[in-house]
């Protein structure tokens, strides 16, 4: 075996192998796409781009904390995002691109009006995309939240809950709550909300509206498939759990 | 062959090797080419951040849709942690086409004891197309690392029996 | 015939020979690579138990979610990037010092890079902060000192590739026309294939991990990123393997008491080994979409082509074996089996590795079909198989090479045979309990890299089927890693044992016909790394240039 020899080999090898590509990779084109039915509008319009992601992160807090007491944000969810009271939710800690999210499908019309967050929609139509950025920059800012004044959680009952927490349910098909939401509660990239703190109330108030499909801004229904699958004991238990977090 | 020496045994033994690679090669070029039997390899970009809202991947349009020829379409999105419609109902003994796009990072899908088997990689759409030889409920699992949750990520494929 | 007390003592310093100035080097080089590989190989080893157990569900109070996979990751980085590229780099220095007598360009330039390299990655690993497993793929992204501490790492092993290439062009250019020892071909073989194969992961981390892993690129091309791992994933196992079979080659058939049954085999093996390992990553990405099929089928032949110098190698290494057993008398067709002395832990580990590469290898090659993979991708076939041939087949001769080394240059007797002999069979025995199980639980459908399996509730037939299973890993589990620290614990012991070793030279096995005179093919770089350059621009060149032209849409970076 001489140079020759193995390097012609080689080379016959590599032609061949040249050949055969050309002609399978002609063979496999197969037809693109699929037809598509003109179908329902989208559950939100926010697409985290890295032009979106982008556009949030460079919101200003500091134009966003203005923003906030121009527009009287504190009276419900309090100077420090920590709400006065359990009716509304504490913003204090909460992700940037959730906040945003928020704002943006309540003036698009895809979270809807409840009786709370009323002012809410005519609220967010008043605010540019760039003023969205700011105030989401602004309560993102802040530590996750204390529980407000006179608001209480029961920790045995939080306990109760933390399997599914940790570990979800397969048989229901429930992925474990900080999968996403992370261990410490925080939320995660990119629009996992925080839910530390977060007033109980407020907590199984959102539960239910995914569970019965007044709220419907999640994409792909996650949320709402989650919360359909989960019963009102467990829920309960859950905005227990996650109540506590913050508690020293 | 003149400068090395080969030993008589060592030659033989070179010819098995080669017999064992012609043996090798002719079966999968055999069920290449002649059965058309290749893993999925459609090469399509796609938006993932962007599926949602509007076209193929838009919620209204996801799940299990007859075609003229009687074969199915599947229409899914993996997203951590699920792949939607969770539960989707196919017949045996007929061809069914995945098509899969990415809402995230990086999954995988495969339903087991099956060659319905593919990566899902965010920014290209992945196409399956394969039969279910017997009927019955199955997983349809994620198989690749997408993060703490992966564990849980699967839903349900329902094989109904015969060609509908 | 009688000796005088002066010729026995000549004798006995004529085996215990001073090492020169270069060897020296080579020796302390080799230690230190090597004393750094074995610490990773005791850290990462309790690792795997501890998955093995989390896993099974029958102790659920260490069951979490996030520890198994910072777990994994570490394990991962420890046995496959820091283990396998310090033993080698260890063991290629002395070798270089000792076959061909060079003194390397660089030397602790490598051993400091990549040690660096490997502490900055393991702070995030084992913190939880890299918790992406050892092959990160994008676009989960770790902290970015991760990604930083492993392209140093692999930075550091160029300088260790740049060492060898030198040592072995300068020896040619002294001994024009004569034949390379055999060893120090081999070595530098593996170093031009780290090379090589290196480069597409660098690629990925220069380009891509790293602007994103800093905030300097807002998004990345999972496609692209893939690929380019892929250029690496396949060769790094060759990587690994080739200074096991180095061991096969120079250490178990003079040990064994024969000879080696061809040099130009070993060395016919070496380059077949190179150049058809780094062009066949597609095997990787089988069920990707991004890659067409036709590229898929033509890395599918090389695949093939690669099981080629493992048939060769094992027929080498059989007959060298058969040889040292007819030599010691055994008779008929199978009586040099019996004949080997099973005693001696080098003709152990070489018996076992080959029983292993056996199972593990036919594995690889159904791995290697294109359609069978649709059925066991990223299932855990595709886990038990490569435990089965690289912690098996691979690292079981890494044992065998260390237990040969230490006592050559330390200069002390190895602190107890009789302990490396159970050691090797315990962790034969454990291998096999670990991953026969592991590619059954394949078989049946399990995904990799899940912690935990009740949550297929849903789907109850699916967690019978597979507990049996699951019960036996963990008793092959603990079966490797007691034998892992044991072999830990010997090499400690040898390295301060008062005991004297009575024979240090450093002499590798012969062969039958030691050739004169070579074909250029198999006694020099440049022929193998144009082959390598074109064969590379075949299968890889389209398939990466096709990324700059699709219209994709790239992501943007997750966590995890």
């Amino acid at each position: 075996m001489n140079n020759t020899t193995i390097r012609t080999v080689v080379a016959m090898a590599g032609f061949t192998a040249l050949m055969m590509t050309q002609v399978m990779t002609q063979a496999m084109a197969s037809e693109h796409g699929a037809a598509v039915a003109a179908g329902k509008a989208p559950s939100t319009n926010v697409a985290w781009t890295a032009d979106m992601v982008r556009f949030v992160a460079n919101g200003d807090k500091d134009r966003g904390a203005k923003l906030s007491q121009d527009m009287f944000c504190a009276s419900c969810h309090g100077n420090a995002g920590i709400a006065p009271s359990a009716n509304w939710p504490s913003m204090a800690g909460q992700r940037a691109e959730y906040t945003f999210k928020m704002l943006k499908d309540y003036k698009d019309g895809k979270r809807m009006a409840t009786n709370t967050s009323d002012p809410m929609v005519a609220l967010s139509k008043m605010m540019s995309e760039h003023d969205m950025a700011d105030l989401a920059q602004f309560y993102a800012s802040f530590d996750l939240p204390a529980l407000p004044k006179g608001v209480s959680f029961d920790a045995a009952q939080g306990e109760k809950v933390k399997p599914i927490i940790a570990r979800g349910d397969g048989k229901r098909l429930v992925a474990p709550c900080q999968s996403c939401h992370s261990s410490d509660g925080s939320g995660a990239a990119t629009d996992s909300p925080a839910l530390a703190g977060q007033t109980p109330d407020y907590f199984v108030k959102t539960m239910q509206e995914y569970k019965n499909g007044t709220r419907h801004n999640d994409v792909y229904a996650r949320m709402r498939l989650i919360a359909q699958a989960l019963t009102d004991e467990e829920i309960v238990q859950m905005a227990q759990y996650y109540a506590g977090m913050t508690a020293k | 062959m003149s400068m090395i020496h080969i030993d008589p045994m060592e030659k033989r033994w070179l010819w098995a090797i080669g017999g064992m690679l012609a043996v090798f090669w002719g079966v999968q070029i055999y069920f290449a080419a002649a059965e058309n039997m290749h893993p999925p390899s459609n090469v399509e970009a796609t938006n993932s951040a962007k599926l949602h809202l509007e076209g193929e991947f838009a919620e209204s349009n996801l799940g299990v849709k007859k075609q003229a020829d009687g074969s199915y379409l599947v229409t899914m999105v993996a997203a951590r942690y699920g792949f939607y419609p969770q539960e989707i109902e196919v017949p045996a003994h007929t061809p069914v086409k995945f098509r899969i796009a990415s809402f995230d990072v990086l999954h995988g899908v495969h339903v087991p004891f099956s060659n319905m088997n593919t990566m899902v990689v965010p920014g290209y759409v992945s196409e399956v197309t394969t039969q279910f030889q017997s009927p019955g409920s199955f997983p349809m699992i994620c198989n690749e690392y997408c993060g703490l949750g992966h564990d849980y990520m699967y839903s349900k494929i329902h094989v109904t029996a015969g060609k509908s | 015939m009688s000796i005088t007390a002066e010729h026995a003592a000549g004798l006995a310093a004529s085996n215990r020979p001073t090492a020169t100035a270069v060897q020296a080097i080579g020796n302390k080089l080799g230690l230190w690579n090597m004393w750094v590989a074995f610490a990773a190989l005791a850290l990462g080893l309790p690792m795997g138990l501890f998955q093995a157990a989390e896993r099974s569900g029958f102790f659920p109070g260490i069951e979490n979610t996030a520890v198994y996979f910072a777990s994994t990751s570490t394990h991962g980085v420890l046995l496959a990037f820091v283990l396998t590229t310090f033993f080698t780099m260890g063991w290629g220095y002395h070798a270089m010092a000792h076959s061909v007598n060079k003194k390397p360009f660089f030397g602790w330039t490598s051993f400091w890079v990549s040690l660096i390299g490997t502490v900055m990655a393991a702070i995030p690993l084992l913190t939880g902060y890299a918790s992406v497993l050892y092959t990160f793929y994008p676009p989960e992204m770790a902290h970015p000192a991760f990604y930083l501490g492993a392209t140093l790492l692999v930075v550091g092993s160029w300088f260790w590739v740049a060492d060898m290439i030198i040592g072995f062009v300068q020896w040619k250019k002294e001994n024009p026309g004569k034949p390379v020892p055999v060893i120090m071909f081999m070595f530098t073989m593996t170093a031009l294939l780290w090379g090589w194969t290196s480069l597409g992961v660098a690629s990925e981390a220069v380009f891509q991990l790293l602007p994103v892993a800093f905030g300097l690129s807002p998004t990345i091309d999972v496609g692209l990123a893939r690929t380019l791992f892929s250029w690496t994933l396949h060769a790094i196992v060759y990587f690994w393997l080739m200074p096991a079979y180095i061991a096969m080659y120079m250490i178990v058939p003079k040990e064994a008491g024969g000879k080696l049954f061809s040099d130009e085999f070993a060395r016919i093996a070496f380059v077949l080994l190179f150049i058809f390992s780094v062009p066949i990553g597609f095997h990787h990405l089988y069920v990707d979409p991004m890659q067409a099929a036709g590229w898929k089928l033509l890395h599918m032949f090389g695949t093939f082509m690669v099981s080629v110098p493992t048939f060769l190698t094992g027929f080498t290494v059989l007959a060298s074996m058969e040889i040292a057993g007819r030599l010691r008398g055994g008779k008929g067709l199978f009586g040099w089996i019996s004949a080997l002395d099973w005693s001696n832990p080098f003709v152990l580990a070489g018996g076992l590795s080959l029983l292993m590469l056996t199972v593990g290898g036919w594995g690889g090659v159904l791995n290697a079909s294109y359609t069978w993979d649709t059925t066991v991708h990223n299932t855990q076939w595709i886990t038990g198989h490569f435990h089965l041939i690289f912690g098996g087949t691979t690292v079981i001769m890494y044992l065998a090479a260390a237990y040969w080394l230490w006592p050559k240059i330390t200069g002390n007797q190895l602190f107890s045979r009789k302990m490396a002999v159970s050691q090797l069979w315990m962790y034969f025995v454990g291998m096999v309990i670990l991953t026969l199980p592991w590619h059954m639980l394949g078989v049946y459908g399990q995904p990799r890299r899940v912690s935990t399996t009740d949550q297929y509730a849903a789907f109850p037939e699916f967690a019978q089927m597979w507990g049996l299973y699951e019960a036996l890993m963990v008793v092959g589990a603990v079966l490797v890693v007691i034998s892992g620290l044991m072999f830990v614990y010997n090499l400690l012991m040898t390295h301060f044992n008062k005991v004297q070793e009575a024979d240090t030279r450093v002499i590798y096995a012969s062969a039958i016909h030691e050739p004169m005179r070579l074909p250029g093919v198999l006694n020099s770089l440049a022929f193998w790394n144009w082959a390598m350059l074109a064969y590379m621009i075949l299968s890889y060149g389209y398939p990466i240039v096709q990324f700059f032209f699709l219209e994709g849409h790239h992501t943007i970076p997750w966590g995890v």
